[in-house]
């Protein structure tokens, strides 16, 4: 019987529904066990900027998919990471031989608020081979497959191609749905989670009407926070600096004497020098991408941003409390092999 | 480089320390003593350092102090992001090319101002006021 999956008895064993999420930028799944948000690895990547495992408002959308997979009475999903299409090939005809009726696939490049068992429903109702989910911008990265799609693929040896949904009904998802890796709609994503726009609430202490603090932020006391803002754990936040309004300084960054963050991200681990103006913008260590005259700038020559190195202690501690505050233990990671291989794929119990 | 109402400073992409010294000194040097708005032009400076943005803070400092009028041209997206970070582009207009900056209204004015020639002494302060107006339109 195949781990980990529902599974429907019929003479032979075959499996309803497997669950797979990918995260795209070809991460070493196994450095996420425990500590989820790798910024350097981000600071690394020229584009995009920043990961899809950044944390918005110190929420990780991983989390909400995999809750959203967890609703749908599935006790485990399967996380891959694209490096090498090969881990996908492989992975996909291990579902293939386990029987596996249906798999859903998502690709991490979303938030959206769906209800997955409505997707199921229509995918019954339509019989299509492939489902796709859009909304009024195109592909929100979630599909159905049924064996029919993937099988054939498997069966006929080719390289690792996600089928298409071949102009088939596609599900047409009219709910919130933002695509995180655009810093536009991001930064939308923030505003929303701030004003109650959206399902996703900032993770943090609400002190006042629309202002959150993480566990351990420090400010001084000329700061100036201007809601909606949210202020992430252990970040300390130098007198004289203002930060909002719509604004996110995510966790354990610096924001220096007198500098001014509004209508902006600063993503973890980011230092700003004193005396700034970030506006309208996403800032990752030493880059800061300007959403008003949409330009990516690097700030490390000029020293007025950079990357702030991080305890390997302090960061595990964080997010491994994180993961337990959050989920309530419910879900555990998979086991990881022993080499030090990277690790294309990992299974997580839900 | 000078034009009839202007005085333009191109501003060079990169130098060594030596230079950048003698630049410093040129660029207050020319906010001192120029009598007319100073263009400083990063057009062929793709991207600026902090030896960059310190001088323009000390060029920006030294023009504030001396109501002499400074204009950037930024010359790309990249510095003008990096200019209106670093706040200097609150206190300094800043534009595209040397064109827009030449155009600009205020610049235009400054440069009338600085050429005017100075107000006709009266003992009735109405009068005086009167002849500071006609100068500055008979430029």
């Amino acid at each position: 019987m195949p781990n980990g999956f529902r599974v429907v008895q019929k003479g032979q064993c075959t499996v309803e529904l497997g669950a797979v999420v990918v995260v795209p930028g070809g991460r070493d799944l196994g450095a996420i066990q425990g500590t989820q948000f790798c910024a350097r690895q981000a600071s690394e990547n020229s584009r995009p900027l920043y990961s899809s495992r950044l944390p918005i408002l110190g929420n990780d959308v991983l989390q909400s998919w995999i809750e959203r997979v967890r609703k749908l009475g599935l006790q485990n999903l399967w996380l891959i990471s694209p490096t090498d299409e090969n881990a996908i090939w492989s992975r996909l005809r291990g579902f293939a031989q386990q029987g596996v009726e249906r798999l859903l696939m998502i690709t991490l490049k979303s938030y959206a608020e769906m209800d997955l068992a409505d997707l199921l429903r229509f995918h019954h109702e339509t019989r299509n081979p492939v489902t796709e989910a859009l909304d009024a911008q195109g592909q929100l990265g979630v599909r159905l497959l049924d064996h029919r799609a993937f099988h054939g693929t498997c069966e006929n040896n080719e390289s690792f191609r996600v089928p298409d949904n071949g102009g088939q009904t596609p599900y047409q998802f009219r709910g919130y749905a933002k695509r995180i890796l655009s810093a536009k709609e991001r930064q939308e994503l923030v505003g929303d989670a701030l004003t109650g726009a959206c399902a996703m609430r900032p993770f943090g202490k609400q002190i006042r009407e629309q202002v959150w603090i993480g566990e351990g932020a420090q400010l001084a006391d000329s700061v100036r926070v201007i809601g909606p803002t949210y202020i992430g754990a252990r970040t300390v936040v130098r007198a004289g600096a203002t930060i909002g309004p719509f604004a996110s300084v995510e966790h354990d960054c610096v924001v220096d004497c007198g500098t001014i963050v509004e209508r902006s991200t600063v993503l973890p681990y980011t230092y700003l020098a004193p005396g700034l103006l970030i506006r309208h913008g996403l800032v990752d260590g030493g880059r800061l991408e300007d959403l008003s005259w949409e330009t990516v700038v690097d700030l490390q020559p000029t020293g007025l941003g950079s990357r702030i190195r991080r305890g390997e202690s302090r960061r595990k501690t964080f997010r491994e409390n994180d993961n337990s505050s959050r989920t309530g233990g419910a879900f555990v990671w998979g086991s990881r092999p022993s080499s030090g291989a990277p690790q294309p794929w990992m299974q997580v119990q839900l | 480089m000078k034009t009839e109402a202007h005085t333009i400073l191109p501003f060079p992409c990169e130098s060594s320390s030596a230079s950048r010294r003698a630049l410093r000194k040129g660029f207050l040097a020319t906010l001192r003593i120029s009598g007319r708005p100073v263009i400083v032009d990063l057009s062929d400076c793709s991207t600026l350092n902090h030896d960059d943005i310190d001088l323009l803070l000390d060029c920006v400092a030294h023009a504030t102090g001396r109501d002499t009028e400074l204009l950037l041209v930024a010359g790309s997206r990249v510095n003008r992001v990096l200019l209106e970070v670093t706040r200097i582009s609150t206190v300094v207009p800043v534009f595209n090319s040397v064109e827009e900056a030449v155009a600009h209204p205020n610049s235009v004015k400054s440069a009338k101002e600085q050429i005017a020639p100075p107000p006709i002494a009266t003992e009735n302060a109405e009068d005086q006021r009167t002849s500071q107006f006609q100068g500055l339109w008979s430029a």
